[in-house]
């Protein structure tokens, strides 16, 4: 399949955007939530589904719509073509501060797992999928990381990461432990383990999620230092408006189950 | 020459980018061959290479082994793994089913797992359908085990809403007409209290304790003291079957279940305070009836009184007035009626002696502005 080559450029230290530039004929895909602006030219088209040519058929839409909706996000992509004559430029803002990672798929094999909100855009020819972590301490334990986004292709793929980047190489069997929220994207080759904290003191007044995850190379990692989850609470605690109390990130469930529970005290 | 399948993978470890480097295997004989492009970069006997299940979900395939003390791994996605099994010789094929097995466990845990979490999910809803297929026998068991000190208690704390909304009528015709009913119909080792409300809706009902509560609007409708007594008798059923309270256990596990479903465990308060709102059931009246009835009958009261009393109510909705809320909350069904006034043909001739209450008087009491 061909893919379109793309040239970009990114703006900003701590709130980053990015500039992609479409040749005549180009098209990139994106969250249409994160668009910040687009030249003349550019014309934005919202599909069914994600955006790629791998979806066949009505089943196939039927599908990838429902992978979709069960993931929270929304049914249709947004494509941005390029319909002019000469290069053209298309701006994608992170939505909150950190970093812009960008990705070419073809050197890292093709797939790419990354945390669900972690997407920006990419080249169009990438397909956006969903992966739901199928080890099932991870998918009961892993707090966000229940479902994670799949991206397939071979063409740059921008995603996003909260605070400051980190990017680590796993050689092969070599581990790294992780705050669950912490958790970026990796590569497929990389084990994806959860660890219970251990002591449970510390998974009682440590104030951090009670599980680790486990993440075992070969392959790469990227890591944020500020997940979205962890801001939220921490803005939501100190806002009286809000109830001034938030849930723990990386909490079984995600907070669904015992949020009700044992959050119900007050402080 | 016959072409030998290839197999794309990636391969980690000294000599690889940090993100992998691509690779293709091909088996010669028992020799797995890992060339880079047209290089060869290694060449591997079957039993040198370790497999496992790895990566995310455990879905990859990786192969390792060691080379003077350095790791190198090769991984492949499930579909050329699946592939490269197939052709794989004996001595690695055999070690590879341990892999598969490994990736399977993986997916049956997962779907136990979601049907787990389906079950925990709709926990709350089927608990819920139960109770309310069951409610009648488990409100049954619930009130079988209150002790009658509760339900004092329970009464008292009725009767002291109902007197903080300043509504009781403790002096009086209309007071004293009540008691000298009650007195008739109960005996002082009942310990049965009656009160007249001061509102005007024709409503009575009965707290749990013995409290029986007439509205002032019910006691102007009727026209004989012997009506009144025919309600009151009806009332005192309901106290002496425990209806209000098995309404009350009902109606509060209920609430109970469907805040636990909604996980809103706010609403959990101030759900006794309904008492006088609450429906009985079809069997609850007929009870009612029947025993209101005996113990007419048993205090030499004319207990044609709750029928007529009936009617009149029926004709007061039939004129067009509003649903008097006695009748909502005690539903006259035609077959309530049917089986009323077939009891009172089939009692015996009864003794009977007026209560002797002049009830003009009462009335009037009750429309005089009071302080
Ligand atoms: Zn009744």
């Amino acid at each position: 399949m061909a893919m379109d080559e793309v040239d970009y450029e990114v703006f900003g230290n701590e709130m980053q955007y990015v500039e992609v530039e479409l040749d005549p004929g180009e098209a990139a895909v994106g969250e249409a939530g994160a668009m910040m602006y687009m030249q003349d030219g550019i014309e934005m088209d919202t599909v069914f589904g994600d955006g790629s040519a791998q979806q066949g058929g009505f089943f196939g839409k039927l599908m990838g719509a429902g992978k979709r909706l069960i993931t929270g996000e929304s049914l249709f992509t947004t494509v941005f073509h390029n319909e002019s004559n000469g290069k053209r430029r298309v701006a994608f803002a992170a939505p909150y501060p950190g970093k812009i990672i960008p990705l070419d798929l073809g050197d890292l094999g093709g797939t790419l797992i990354c945390q669900k909100d972690s997407f920006l855009c990419a080249a169009k020819g990438v397909s956006l999928g969903i992966a739901f972590q199928r080890k099932i301490g991870v998918g009961l334990f892993g707090g966000e990381g229940f479902v994670m986004q799949k991206l397939d292709g071979d063409g740059l793929a921008f995603i996003h990461a909260g605070g400051t980047l980190k990017e680590v190489a796993l050689a092969p069997g070599q581990t790294l432990r992780v705050d669950t929220g912490c958790v970026v994207a990796f590569q497929p080759s990389v084990d994806f383990d959860i660890q219970f904290a251990g002591k449970i003191k510390t998974a009682l007044f440590g104030g951090e999620g009670l599980f680790f995850a486990v993440l075992r190379g070969p392959g790469k990692v990227w890591l944020q230092s500020l997940p979205l989850s962890r801001m939220a609470d921490r803005i939501v605690r100190a806002s009286p408006a809000a109830g001034g109390r938030g849930r723990e990130e990386g909490s079984m469930l995600g907070g669904l189950a015992l949020g009700g529970l044992l959050g119900g005290s007050d402080e | 020459m016959v072409s030998r399948p290839e197999f794309s993978a990636r391969h980690f470890g000294p000599g690889s980018s940090d993100g992998g480097t691509p690779v293709v295997l091909v088996w010669r004989d028992q020799w797995l061959v890992v060339r880079r492009g047209v290089e060869v970069i290694h060449t591997l006997r079957a039993v040198e290479v370790e497999p496992a299940a790895r990566g995310f979900n455990n879905a990859q395939l990786a192969l390792q082994w060691t080379i003077d003390d350095d790791r190198h791994m090769v991984v492949l996605d499930s579909a050329a793994a699946a592939a490269f099994r197939e052709v794989s010789p004996p001595a690695l094929q055999h070690r590879l089913q341990p892999v598969a097995a490994v990736q399977r466990r993986t997916e049956r845990r997962f779907r136990w797992g979601i049907a787990l979490l389906a079950v925990l999910a709709l926990l709350p809803v089927a608990a819920l359908g139960l109770v309310l297929a069951f409610a009648d026998p488990l409100a049954g068991w619930v009130v079988d085990r209150i002790p009658p000190s509760v339900e004092a208690r329970i009464g008292e704390s009725v009767l002291a809403q109902t007197r903080a909304q300043g509504k009781l009528i403790t002096a009086g015709p209309a007071h004293e007409a009540l008691q000298t009913i009650g007195r008739r119909l109960a005996g002082p080792e009942e310990s049965l209290q009656f009160f007249v409300a001061d509102r005007p809706e024709v409503n009575a009902f009965a707290a749990p304790g013995g409290i029986v509560v007439v509205n002032g609007g019910l006691l102007s409708l009727a026209d004989s003291a012997e009506e009144v007594a025919g309600v009151l008798a009806h009332e005192i059923a309901h106290v002496e079957l425990r209806h209000g309270l098995r309404q009350m256990v009902k109606s509060a596990g209920i609430r109970v279940l469907l805040s636990l479903a909604a996980g809103d465990y706010g609403q959990l308060a101030g759900w006794g305070a309904q008492l006088s709102e609450l429906k009985f059931s079809r069997d609850a009246e007929r009870e009612a009836d029947s025993r209101g009835l005996s113990r007419l009958v048993g205090a030499e009261i004319d207990p044609s009184g709750l029928g007529r009393f009936f009617a009149k109510l029926e004709s007061v909705e039939g004129a067009g007035g509003a649903l008097p809320a006695v009748l909502s909350t005690h539903p006259a069904t035609e077959e309530r009626k049917a089986a009323l006034e077939a009891a009172l043909v089939q009692l015996p001739p009864v003794a009977v002696r007026p209560l002797g209450i002049e009830w003009p008087a009462v009335r009037a009491a009750l429309e005089s502005p009071r302080p």
